[in-house]
């Protein structure tokens, strides 16, 4: 059966390559895939080893693709309107069959997210992976960790209860701190003085528009750059490790 | 065919007649050239299994996560019945426990700015690239450089009465003396002895964020008084 | 390779994991209760059809949509799947059938459920719907308070229907809560307890300081709640009381009063008995009036006070319920010597009404107490300003758990009506430094008080549910008829428009429409019982004949109601209405049951036997056409009769008048002077 599916016509349309079982046929899967052929055919059995990179950037990378397909899945139950984004808070919680569990998906998912992307720094840094030819790649994840911090402040208002609401009043509050431009910053975010419904219909656009094509944008940078800058280990170590330890 | 002439091997020592090769090494490079001796795998199956694994170990936990745990959600927005106290997001606060001691604009503009500066220039810093270890030259200046800096701080988080700096600044230079030397010493300190002075701002860094944050998410009650966390007050 | 082994591992996993919401889903409580509903509810119906037509509802959540209530969804019907079906009385839990009520069955697609029993309606599992869970709204009202659901849209004082409620409100104007604590529409409440400037002449150092330890232990009926005050606190404010300047025209009164002769006791007692003081005191804690006990008055009060007060009580307190008797010099003295004689606490010691010698620091310390514990909110209401004492109760009723303070007592219940219970009857056990006294109100005083404190608050009831009594004008007059209805304190009783205690059957409001005006004046000199089972009866005011007409005029020409015909015969004489019919019908319909005619008849309704006398016709057919138009308690039921038919019975009352032209012609004539 498996067999005759194989050798059908369709498939073979599809899926050019035969079974996987050669490394020709292995090249084929990475480099015939559009989503794969961001990896090279072949990597460094270093790269494989777990210590290197504990998979951070890989669990903050998963994160946000649970993020937007719950976040696609919840946005045809929510209206950024007052007070009909509470009772949509409620209808999943009571009414939407997995309302909860998306919802509850996509909160602990956003945690996971910030998370991740703070320790995915602090490995970067401590393996000094920021050093060239990779600099730049650097500043592009610091751009991502800002966007992720700002996609889940956004989603913070969503809910529209109290936890919500004081929440971003504080954080605006903050912003209104800014010499000179503070005022004005906070009146944009908001589209008023005051935390209202069109601070909830804005932040509903920059949650589910603006930030997200940024945030894949600078994700498909920050990729393909890793790609380019020879994986995750980096350029291959043509050079020694100046620190004797790693050396040794 | 006729034999060919014979050659001649003219050595010349005019760099313009006889071209050669210059190579630049920056200093944050050095100039061996070794082929790698590493072994490669296919990408299919190792790596991409590896990946899927890891989707599906991710969604795994977030999923029991879903089902355990349900996220909050309070009574709906009333800008008039203030919650005391108000919080923001646990990732913001941090900062809020920082406006505790400092004026508004300092700890919500100023030093949230120029962390996101530094954290941004940190690959074109040139100390974050040649940097070896602190101790490495011996240093006495080192030291008296670094009592110095961390008397200054020291005296400058204690006038704003903020402790949670002040003393994990206290603890990083005690730390960081303590490395001193540590190359001969048990095992803890000759790895301290091989840190770096970035690495060292850096853990210092890390420590007072995940302080503050952790004081600010449990330690805060009404009027962002000072409770515990099992007092029920938050 | 232990890497297919994880591989494989994982992926059983990832769809175990992925499958446990989804079967959750399928398990809701909702759905298995719905099954057991219809098969509940199929083996209790009358015929197959009805039984194959529960067999065949779907399993699906049930809701109730209230547009006019800020669109709230009501899913308790969910669980609750026999609420309006009578098939369904006396079965189990949740799907038996709602207890009858004013609004069910009939009022469920108006009101919902939540709109009475509070808790979350858009919830559909238990414990959020009842509100037990942290992050549900409201939750429910529990059952004792349930009344304050109803006042949430019946606004008026007395909600008919909804006892436990009334009589919280009730409660919360007499102790005079308004006084401190502003709510809405309340704005004009003041406090009818006495200014204090004649008190170093009423009474002395050691009944002050009695009173101010426990006022209803001197007196049951005392208004004043208990302040818990420390003994030193009560001598202060005691001396800060005697400092008080007594102004010089009451004064010279009292003390001219004092100078008096002693008058008649057995006079005084006949006075007291005719002229109904236990219509609103107590004697001996007996009658059903709350005006000040009368059995210890003489230990309470000087002579000299007392007879002042008796002559022009406004004069001392403004605010008083009581009315000016119009005894003369001699009977006044009389009814004092009376009350000296038989009213005194003999117990009392004989310094009880000596006057404190007053200590000006003490004082002076007094005078700061009396500002901190809000004495001036009802002693001295002009002396308190705009602002209320107290925080605002308006809007407690929506107060949230987590936005009460609780203070020092973890032991209650985080839920708003454990807290207001709390707050009643030990307030100051939150914290140190609080103010509020104890009413001392019983257990059932304090849930009726909770029950309409819980109903101090209207989210999401729209403003056009919320009935409040229609705003009648209050027709106050000035100038002489107005002097007249305050000097007797006709408001004390009757209502006119909205204004005015609902103690007297009879508003005054539409007065002139409704009696006679010649019955009326006669009424006014010698009141006499008009409904014998009430307890509370007009008292005999002593009234000049000229006072009496003048207000039966006023009444006459201003309070009428212009729907109550002056002539509903039009213009024909009485009898070409048909009396004698409508004497047959005054017999069909049962009339003598509660009225009586002649010799007989039953005692809940007003005696008819000189309705020609008293009613006018039109107002007679205007309340047979709808009595509870008049009065919405009233018992008088309503037959829907046709205009001849309530013209007939009009005619027929019209015939009723006395042989004799005056019961009692000697006596009505004693009131002209």
């Amino acid at each position: 059966m498996a067999d005759w599916l194989r050798g059908s016509a369709v498939y073979r349309s599809i899926v050019r390559h035969g079974t996987a079982d050669t490394n020709r046929n292995r090249s084929l899967v990475i480099f015939e895939n559009l989503f794969l052929h961001v990896h090279p055919v072949k990597v460094r059995e270093k790269t494989l080893r777990f210590s290197h990179t504990y998979w951070l950037g890989g669990v903050t990378l998963v994160s946000s693709l649970v993020l937007i397909a719950t976040g696609i899945l919840l946005m045809f139950y929510y209206h950024p309107s007052v007070p009909q984004a509470y009772r949509d808070m409620k209808e999943l919680n009571y009414v939407v069959d997995n309302g909860l569990f998306l919802r509850n998906l996509h909160r602990w998912a956003a945690h996971l997210m910030v998370f991740g992307a703070f320790l995915h720094m602090l490995r970067v840094f401590y393996h000094r992976a920021y050093r060239p030819p990779r600099q730049f790649n650097w500043v592009v994840g610091i751009i991502l960790l800002i966007l992720t911090l700002f996609l889940s402040y956004t989603g913070y208002l969503l809910p529209w209860d109290q936890l919500a609401f004081w929440g971003v009043s504080v954080g605006t509050n903050m912003a209104k701190e800014a010499p000179l431009v503070g005022e004005g910053i906070r009146f944009l975010l908001l589209g008023g003085n005051v935390v209202s419904e069109n601070a909830l219909l804005r932040f509903y656009v920059l949650h589910c528009v603006v930030l997200p094509v940024a945030l894949l944008l600078f994700l498909s940078v920050h990729i393909w750059r890793i790609r380019k800058d020879g994986g995750v280990q980096g350029p291959p170590s043509d050079v020694d490790d100046p620190r004797p330890e790693e050396s040794a | 065919m006729s034999p060919s002439p014979e050659l001649h091997v003219v050595e010349s020592t005019d760099p313009l007649a006889v071209p050669r090769r210059v190579a630049l090494v920056r200093p944050d490079t050095r100039p061996t050239v070794r082929r790698g001796d590493e072994r490669y795998v296919m990408t299919f199956p190792h790596l991409i299994v590896r990946e899927v694994i890891l989707f599906q170990a991710v969604v795994i936990a977030l999923s029991l996560a879903a089902i355990v745990f349900d996220a909050p959600l309070e009574g709906i927005a009333n800008p008039i019945e203030t919650p005391n106290p108000a919080k923001a997001p646990w990732y913001f606060l941090g900062l809020q426990e920082l406006l505790h001691y400092f004026p508004p604009i300092v700890a919500g503009v100023l030093l949230p700015g120029l962390v996101v500066l530094l954290l941004a220039v940190i690959p074109y810093a040139r100390i974050n690239l040649t940097a070896g270890p602190l101790w490495a030259s011996g240093g006495k200046r080192t030291a008296l450089a670094l009592a110095a800096v961390t008397a200054a701080l020291f005296a400058l988080f204690a006038v704003f009465g903020c402790w949670p700096i002040a003393v994990p600044t206290l603890l990083t230079a005690a730390a960081m003396f303590a490395a001193r030397g540590g190359a001969r010493g048990g095992r803890l300190r000759r790895a301290l002895a091989q840190v770096t002075l970035p690495e060292w701002i850096m853990t210092w860094f890390v420590v007072i964020a995940t302080l503050l944050t952790v004081i600010g998410t449990f330690f805060r009650g009404p009027g962002w008084a000072f409770v515990w966390p099992w007092s029920g007050a938050i | 390779m232990p890497l297919r082994r994880l591989f494989a591992i994982s992926s059983v996993l990832f769809l175990l994991v992925l499958a446990i919401s989804p079967a959750k889903n399928a398990l809701r409580s909702y759905r298995s209760l719905q099954r057991q509903y219809r098969k509940l509810a199929s083996s209790r119906a009358h015929s197959l059809k009805s039984a194959q037509g529960y067999e065949a509802r779907p399993v699906a959540i049930q809701q109730i949509w209230l547009r006019d209530f800020e669109n709230r969804v009501d899913r308790c019907t969910t669980c609750h799947l026999g609420v309006a079906d009578p098939l369904m009385a006396g079965a189990p839990r949740p799907f038996d059938l709602h207890p009858g009520t004013p609004h069910t069955p009939g009022g469920f697609d108006r009101f919902g459920c939540t709109s009475c029993h509070g808790g979350q309606g858009l919830a559909t599992t238990q414990p959020d719907a009842h509100g037990s869970s942290v992050d549900a709204g409201p939750p429910m009202t529990p059952p004792v308070f349930i009344e304050a659901g109803c006042g949430r849209c019946h606004l008026s004082d007395s909600v008919a229907g909804a006892p436990v409620l009334s009589r919280g409100r009730a409660l919360i104007a007499r102790a005079g809560c308004y006084a401190c604590h502003a709510v809405r529409g309340q704005d004009a409440f003041r406090s009818e307890a006495p200014p204090l400037a004649t008190l170093p002449l009423k009474t002395g150092g050691a009944w002050v300081k009695r009173w101010l330890k426990d006022p209803k232990s001197v007196d049951p009926n005392a208004t004043m709640p208990n302040f818990h005050l420390t003994d030193q606190a009560i001598d202060e404010l005691s001396h800060f009381l005697f400092a008080a300047q007594v102004p010089k025209e009451l004064a010279g009164r009292i003390e001219a009063a004092a100078a008096e002769p002693p008058g008649s006791s057995a006079n005084g007692k006949k006075l007291v008995s005719e002229s109904r003081c236990i219509t609103c005191h107590t004697v001996e804690g007996k009658g059903k009036g709350s005006a000040p006990e009368l059995s210890k008055i003489a230990s309470t009060a000087s002579r000299g006070w007392l007879l002042a007060f008796l002559r022009e009580p406004q004069a001392f307190n403004p605010r008083t319920a009581m009315p000016r008797y119009h005894f003369s010099e001699t009977e006044s003295r009389d009814v004092v010597a009376f009350l000296e004689d038989e009213f005194r606490d003999f117990d009392a010691p004989k310094d009880i009404l000596e006057p404190l010698r007053v200590n000006q620091s003490l004082a002076e310390n007094g005078r700061k107490l009396f500002r901190l514990y809000g004495c001036f909110s009802c002693h001295d209401p002009a002396g308190s300003g705009s602002e209320k004492f107290g925080p605002e109760l308006d809007g407690i009723g929506d107060k949230r758990a987590q936005s009460l303070d609780f203070g020092r007592r973890t032991d209650l219940v985080r839920a708003l009506p454990a807290w207001l219970a709390a707050k009643l009857e030990s307030p100051r056990s939150f914290a140190d430094g609080l103010k509020m006294p104890s009413y001392g109100f019983n257990a059932d005083d304090s849930r009726a008080v909770t029950t309409a404190l819980l109903a101090l608050g209207a989210q999401g009831v729209p403003d056009r549910y919320r009935y409040a009594p229609p705003q009648k004008p209050a027709l106050l007059p000035g100038g002489p008829v107005g002097s007249l209805i305050q000097s007797y304190r006709c408001l004390s009783c009757h209502q006119i428009g909205d204004r005015g205690a609902d103690v007297s059957t009879a508003p005054l409001t539409y007065e002139g429409s409704k009696v006679k005006r010649d019955w009326l004046v006669d009424y006014l000199v010698l009141s006499y019982t008009l409904r014998p089972i009430l307890e509370e009866r007009m008292p005999v005011l002593r009234m000049p004949r000229e006072d009496a007409t003048q207000l039966a005029d006023a009444l006459e020409s201003f309070y009428v109601d212009p729907s109550i015909l002056a002539d509903p015969f039009a213009g024909r004489p009485a009898s070409d209405a048909d009396p004698a019919e409508g004497q047959r019908l005054y017999v069909g319909l049962g009339c003598r049951g509660c009225h009586i005619l002649g010799s007989s008849g039953g005692y809940y309704g007003p005696p008819l036997t000189e309705a020609g006398k008293r009613l006018k016709p039109g107002w007679t057919y205007a309340w047979l056409k709808g009595p509870q138009r008049w009065r919405a308690d009233v018992r008088c039921p309503d037959y829907g009769l046709s205009d001849t038919d309530a013209l007939r019975l009009a005619a027929y009352l019209e015939t009723l008048v006395p042989v004799a032209p005056s019961a009692k012609p000697e006596k009505a004539a004693r009131g002209v002077r």
